[in-house]
């Protein structure tokens, strides 16, 4: 007398199916808490005290940021430096970044960004990826977007493009009005700016690479 | 003995990660493995039925 | 679609969310080519329906469509799997014109008001701004009280009558589906969090708890359409289960390497998902042997007639298998890895793979649950094929299967021009995007698209006709 095989036995298969399906959901929670942890916003006095967050403070506006290859992570990293003037200013409290970046998330969404763009390489791919796009050349002193929009500073002039995209097209496939004003496009900007000092792991390689420097260093 | 620690902070599964695939291998197994003593808890209830 | 062969009240609301699926199929495909055409012409009603209002259109129809018909491929199989009623069935049947009106709310203020100012009114009453799941704040809630109106009349139902496997697995799976949603709907400042927990949904949903129900409902089918053993059925789908839940709960981790979660997240969401076409094998050779098993039995007793009862239901489910497989393994395997990710991530790749995933995966079963139900409808034994059914599964497949390898070779080019060789800028971007490959790749995909589209239109005329076709045996 032959026993039924264990293998062609569909309570063996459930009772598996059932301890496979709960136990990775477990794992899958405990490395949630665990990356929440590191993915907390930093603080002002973390960036005083040029602690390393994985995502910094909205405070980083006061900041220069800067994309380098790092030896021991072996990719880019942000790096947060100098003061360097956001709109004429680099002394932003933890309350005016806050109330700045938290106006800039929810124009992003009110505005449907991420259905042209990519944000952290999430969303549509009808228009450039915004994750580096604080360090992108173009907006830098060597860039066009400064001449085109008649304005002195990478900030100034992304709020100028921002509140009037149709009259400074850069391809065919233009950016639309999206009635953003000028405080929404401040927001915008600063949450740009937020947005380049994550931690990314390296994406994207090699950003800005090509025009031989990044930020104007 | 120990690889360094590259990332930005340190953490348990951070630490399981001692070269190629051992964070992974160590997940893949203790999710799979108990299958094993599923496996002859089901084998022994099987005999009993015969 | 006439119901007089219907007794039961289930199965009657199935096909009223089978008929609302399709329409919102067809208006997918038509925002689609909107989309499709601005990557060719980008004046194409600029500034009237651009390219962002048209996409959240597209994949938001996407989803819509899918999950009214995977409710109503539920509300279909329930009677006949637990031998009852639906418990509950006339709540059901409100709730479905409230989520209707739902849609149609969201869909006209997403067409004619687009966008907000930034602040809490526009999440909460115009767009969330989140991709897939758009939906402004009250009709989350209000899709959260149809899930779990839904998940009720499943629950009760199974608690009462026959609980089979096939319900088992799905009762498990449809409170996994409707809670996960709830991880969607909160607002941050922090984009890295708001990135972690969009894709407990977008992930969770369609690489672990749809996938699952894919294989429940597989499962089904292969019953009711050729008769395949129950007791092998039901083995193949908690083997599935175990399969699909191992690999993709923590699969999870391959949206996690570049948003800002930790460094870990490469080994784990690159094995973990790197295993994921592997229940995918497996269901298109289950399908496959099932088949010929039954097939095999049959002619071995000398009756010389094919088992299968609805021809075009059991093509769309064996494209299915097939589509699974090559759209969600194959196509997402290219690009699971974090080496390669690092350049696919974000470009024409990913957009590749969704369409021959989706398509693959959920739009070829939910469409076969259709053929189900107007063979059910119509009281018809056997459901053969009309000319109709034909030109709209080749036509469709055809065209999604142009548009997903035009859009591949859009993505070479992008992976390699404006990442790995122009280091991803603004720039960098545009030089990708003007390049020869890149813009006849989208001509294609544009020809492909109206293919599709037309195979649609070959659809809906064959699900609307086919049931008084004499063609089929009573």
């Amino acid at each position: 007398m032959a026993n039924k095989s264990v293998w062609s036995d569909n309570r063996f298969w459930q009772r598996s199916a059932t301890w496979v399906t709960g136990f990775a959901s477990l794992l899958l929670i405990w490395l949630t808490l665990d990356t929440s942890a590191q993915i907390q916003m930093g603080t002002d006095a973390d960036l005083k005290n040029g602690v390393q967050k994985r995502v910094p403070g909205p405070t980083v506006i006061n900041y220069k940021i800067t994309y380098e290859m790092s030896a021991k992570r072996g990719h880019e990293v942000p790096v947060i430096g100098e003061k360097e003037k956001f709109f004429g200013r680099d002394d932003y409290s933890e309350e005016e970044a806050g109330a700045l970046l938290h106006l800039g998330k929810l124009g992003s969404q009110a505005k449907n960004c991420m259905d042209c763009h990519t944000l952290l390489g999430n969303g549509a791919y009808y228009a450039p990826d915004l994750t580096k796009a604080w360090l992108d050349p173009a907006w830098g002193p060597d860039g066009a977007m400064q001449a085109l929009t008649g304005k002195n500073t990478k900030e100034e002039a992304m709020a100028e493009f921002l509140q009037h995209p149709d009259q400074y097209a850069t391809h065919a496939r233009m950016m639309p009005n999206l009635g953003i004003t000028a405080e929404e496009a401040k927001g915008l900007v600063a949450f740009l700016k937020h947005m380049s000092s994550i931690d990314t792991n390296g994406f994207p390689r090699n950003f800005g690479r090509m025009q031989g420097a990044v930020n104007g260093k | 003995m120990f690889e360094p620690f590259t990332d930005v902070v340190p953490s348990f599964f951070g630490m399981l990660n001692q070269g190629p695939l051992t964070l992974t291998i160590f997940l893949h197994s203790v999710i799979v493995l108990p299958m094993v003593w599923i496996y002859f808890q089901e084998k022994k209830r099987l005999e009993n039925e015969n | 679609m006439a119901n007089n062969h219907l007794t039961s009240e289930s199965k009657q609301l199935a096909t009223w969310y089978f008929t609302f699926a399709a329409i919102l199929f067809g208006a997918q495909l038509l925002f689609g080519l909107v989309a499709a055409i601005q990557y060719v012409m980008p004046g194409f009603l600029y500034g009237l329906l651009d390219f962002s209002i048209a996409r959240i259109l597209h994949i938001n129809a996407l989803v819509v469509w899918m999950v009214f018909a995977m409710f109503g491929s539920v509300y279909w199989l329930l009677p006949d799997e637990t031998g009852i009623e639906t418990i509950g069935i006339k709540i059901g049947k409100l709730i479905y014109w409230v989520f209707v009106a739902a849609i149609v709310v969201v869909v006209l203020v997403y067409l004619f008001i687009q966008v907000g100012p930034a602040d809490p009114t526009t999440i909460w009453f115009i767009t969330e701004g989140r991709e897939y799941i758009e939906a402004p704040r009250w009709a989350d809630w209000g899709i959260v009280v149809v899930a779990l109106t839904f998940v009720a009349n499943l629950f009760l139902t199974g608690m009462k009558g026959n609980r089979s496997g096939i319900v088992t697995v799905l009762m498990a799976d449809m409170i996994a589906f409707a809670g996960l949603y709830l991880a969607g709907m909160f607002f941050t400042d922090n984009i890295t969090v708001d990135q972690y927990w969009w894709w407990w949904v977008i992930h969770l949903w369609v690489e672990a708890t749809w996938e699952v129900f894919v294989g429940s409902i597989a499962a089904y089918g292969l019953i009711t359409m050729i008769g395949a053993h129950r007791k092998v059925v039901e083995m193949w789908l908690w083997i599935e289960v175990a399969m699909l839940f191992g690999s993709g709960i923590l699969g999870l981790g391959h949206h996690y390497f570049w948003i800002g979660t930790p460094e870990y997240w490469w080994e784990i969401g690159a094995l973990f998902s790197a295993l994921e076409p592997l229940p995918l094998v497996a269901m298109f050779i289950h399908v496959l042997y099932d088949w010929g098993k039954t097939q095999g039995g049959q002619d071995e007793r000398g009756e010389n007639k094919s088992v299968i009862t609805n021809k075009p239901a059991f093509t769309w489910f064996v494209l299915n298998a097939f589509g699974n497989f090559l759209g969600a393994g194959i196509w997402g395997f290219f690009h699971t890895l974090p080496q390669v990710n690092l350049y696919t991530h974000g470009t024409q790749f990913t957009s590749a793979h969704g369409h021959l995933a989706f398509f693959g995966a959920y739009a070829t079963i939910l469409v076969g649950m259709m053929y189900i139900a107007v063979q059910g409808t119509n009281g018809i034994k056997v459901m053969k094929h009309t000319k109709a059914s034909l030109w709209a599964v080749s036509m469709i497949t055809g065209g999604v299967v142009g548009m997903t390898v035009a859009l591949t070779i859009a993505g070479y080019v992008q992976v390699l021009v404006s990442r790995a060789q122009m280091g991803a800028t603004w720039a960098a971007y545009f030089d990708g995007q003007s390049g020869v490959w890149f813009t006849q790749a989208m001509d294609w995909r544009l020809i492909m698209g109206a293919i599709t589209f037309l195979g649609f239109v070959f659809l809906a005329k064959d699900l609307l006709t086919t049931g008084k076709n004499p063609v089929h045996e009573r």
